[in-house]
């Protein structure tokens, strides 16, 4: 059985694709099964998608500096759809004064440049709820 | 799982969503689910798409759901689309629905990706089951994507009502027509990418091969359709061809559907058989006798295998609450 699913998709108009199938192949070895939705996809398209796939993660990679509408929009759409236990992290290019505004939102986790692939396989193992025993909240 | 069928029935996506994949993760439930479905409404046509990796599979999934589109425009289509878990970790990247992403905001399309998580033949286990939870959605036609087969990846001509392989050109001379395997499975051919160069040959050569081909799955001549995904080209002959098709099967439907669902469960029966038997044979210690036994000639393969039977057997009527706990096979009377 797999270790869980998720979602990784580009939101907005940078085509700037690497990190995301960074994290697809990452999460892939680390026993995940990723759907990978390609570049330039709309918040709609990104929340029809999870949905249909039934993951319970959704990761989102942008680099266009759009990220506090785009993420918000997605976060709402999952809410107006009744989807809200998906939960959502994001990475890119992000400063960190945005962080704060981005968690209050609801977004769980977000990766800024430089993060080491440890914190991103150990946070996306809390997250689903893994290694509960180890003290996670 | 009562509550989510009655969801999924009354079009709740997400209710489907989830049904399917407490399907995946628990396959021993497909045979149940299939005995108790019998009454749900059914999937009208099953499609399978197979084909070497890269042949554009995905691409001409996407151009067919936009050809259904206009002439059934209120037929719910769904796709489901397999792709390979690794062996070695159990991940998975999924990367089909990247090319059907115009229609991720159609309500009547539903797409789904799957890992096979090592089931070979090219699905994933309990598919019939997931099939027939679209069926209760209202989906009227499913396309049903392998993952990229080689060449004996023949399990989806035995679920799907029509199959397509997909060919291209440059993937191999002559010779490799004449194998058996995937080529032996299509009711349509398609010859995919049919605007670069050798497409011409490679529909002679196919033809030349199915003209000597007598095996026929569902009965009728297969027949070769050259389209281009790319330049949206020759898709309409290829809807064409499939519906034709399709008209013809309908008769044959309802056995072929009920032939599926006793497969189902014969498949069932014999993975569970195999784990309680491999059960065991697992008990520390259990092999190593065997193979001793066996070497020392005390007694053949085929006494061995009446007994490994007869104690897997043994352990489930000895004690129904725990069937991964049997007796050991060799106890002091084998070893007499």
């Amino acid at each position: 059985m797999g270790r869980g699913r998720i979602l990784i998709a580009k939101p907005g108009l940078d085509g700037h694709d690497r990190g995301a199938k960074y994290v697809a192949h990452l999460l892939r070895d680390a026993g995940y099964e990723v759907i990978y939705t390609g570049i330039r996809r709309s918040p709609e398209q990104i929340v029809n998608s999870a949905i249909q796939e039934d993951v319970r993660l959704i990761g989102l990679s942008l680099l266009s500096g759009a990220h506090n509408v785009l993420f918000r929009r997605v976060v709402d759409l999952l809410r107006e759809k009744g989807a809200e236990d998906i939960m959502v992290f994001g990475g890119g290019t992000i400063p960190p004064k945005d962080v704060p505004g981005l968690e209050a939102m609801g977004i769980r986790a977000v990766f800024t440049p430089g993060t080491p692939a440890e914190v991103i396989l150990s946070t996306v193992s809390k997250l689903l709820g893994e290694n509960r025993s180890a003290g996670a909240s | 799982m009562q509550e989510l069928v009655d969801e999924t029935r009354a079009g709740s996506v997400r209710a489907a969503s989830r049904l399917i994949t407490l399907l995946e993760d628990n396959p021993s439930l497909v045979p149940q689910l299939l005995l108790r479905a019998r009454d749900w409404p059914q999937v009208e046509l099953i499609l399978g798409i197979t084909g070497a990796p890269g042949v554009g599979k995905s691409s001409v999934v996407d151009r067919l759901i936009a050809e259904w589109r206009v002439v059934r425009p209120d037929w719910r289509l769904a796709v489901v689309a397999v792709d390979p878990s690794s062996v070695f970790t159990g991940g998975a990247v999924l990367g089909d629905r990247v090319r059907m992403m115009a229609h991720a905001n159609d309500p009547q399309v539903f797409i789904r990706s799957l890992a096979n998580r090592g089931h070979l033949g090219g699905l994933t286990l309990g598919i019939r089951g997931i099939i027939r939870v679209l069926g209760l959605l209202g989906c009227r036609l499913v396309f049903l994507e392998t993952v990229g087969v080689g060449q004996s990846e023949v399990e989806v001509s035995s679920v799907s009502d029509i199959t397509a392989v997909l060919l291209a050109p440059g993937h191999g001379d002559s010779i490799q027509m004449i194998k058996a395997g995937v080529l032996e499975t299509g009711d349509i051919f398609v010859i995919n990418k049919s605007d670069r160069e050798g497409a011409e040959r490679l529909s002679a050569e196919l033809r030349g091969t199915l003209k000597f081909t007598t095996a026929r799955v569902h009965g009728l001549p297969p027949e070769i359709v050259k389209v281009s995904a790319a330049r949206n080209t020759g898709l309409s002959a290829l809807r064409e061809a499939i519906e034709a098709r399709a008209e013809k099967l309908a008769s044959n439907r309802a056995t072929m559907r009920s032939s599926g669902e006793r497969q189902e469960v014969r498949e069932f029966l014999l993975e569970a058989s195999r784990h309680r038997i491999s059960a065991v044979l697992e008990k520390p210690g259990v092999l190593e006798k065997l193979v001793e036994r066996l070497a020392r000639g005390d007694a053949d393969l085929a006494t061995v295998t009446s007994e490994l039977l007869s104690s897997a057997g043994r352990a489930y009527c000895g004690d129904r609450t725990d069937p991964t706990a049997p007796s050991d096979p060799t106890d002091e009377k084998h070893d007499s």
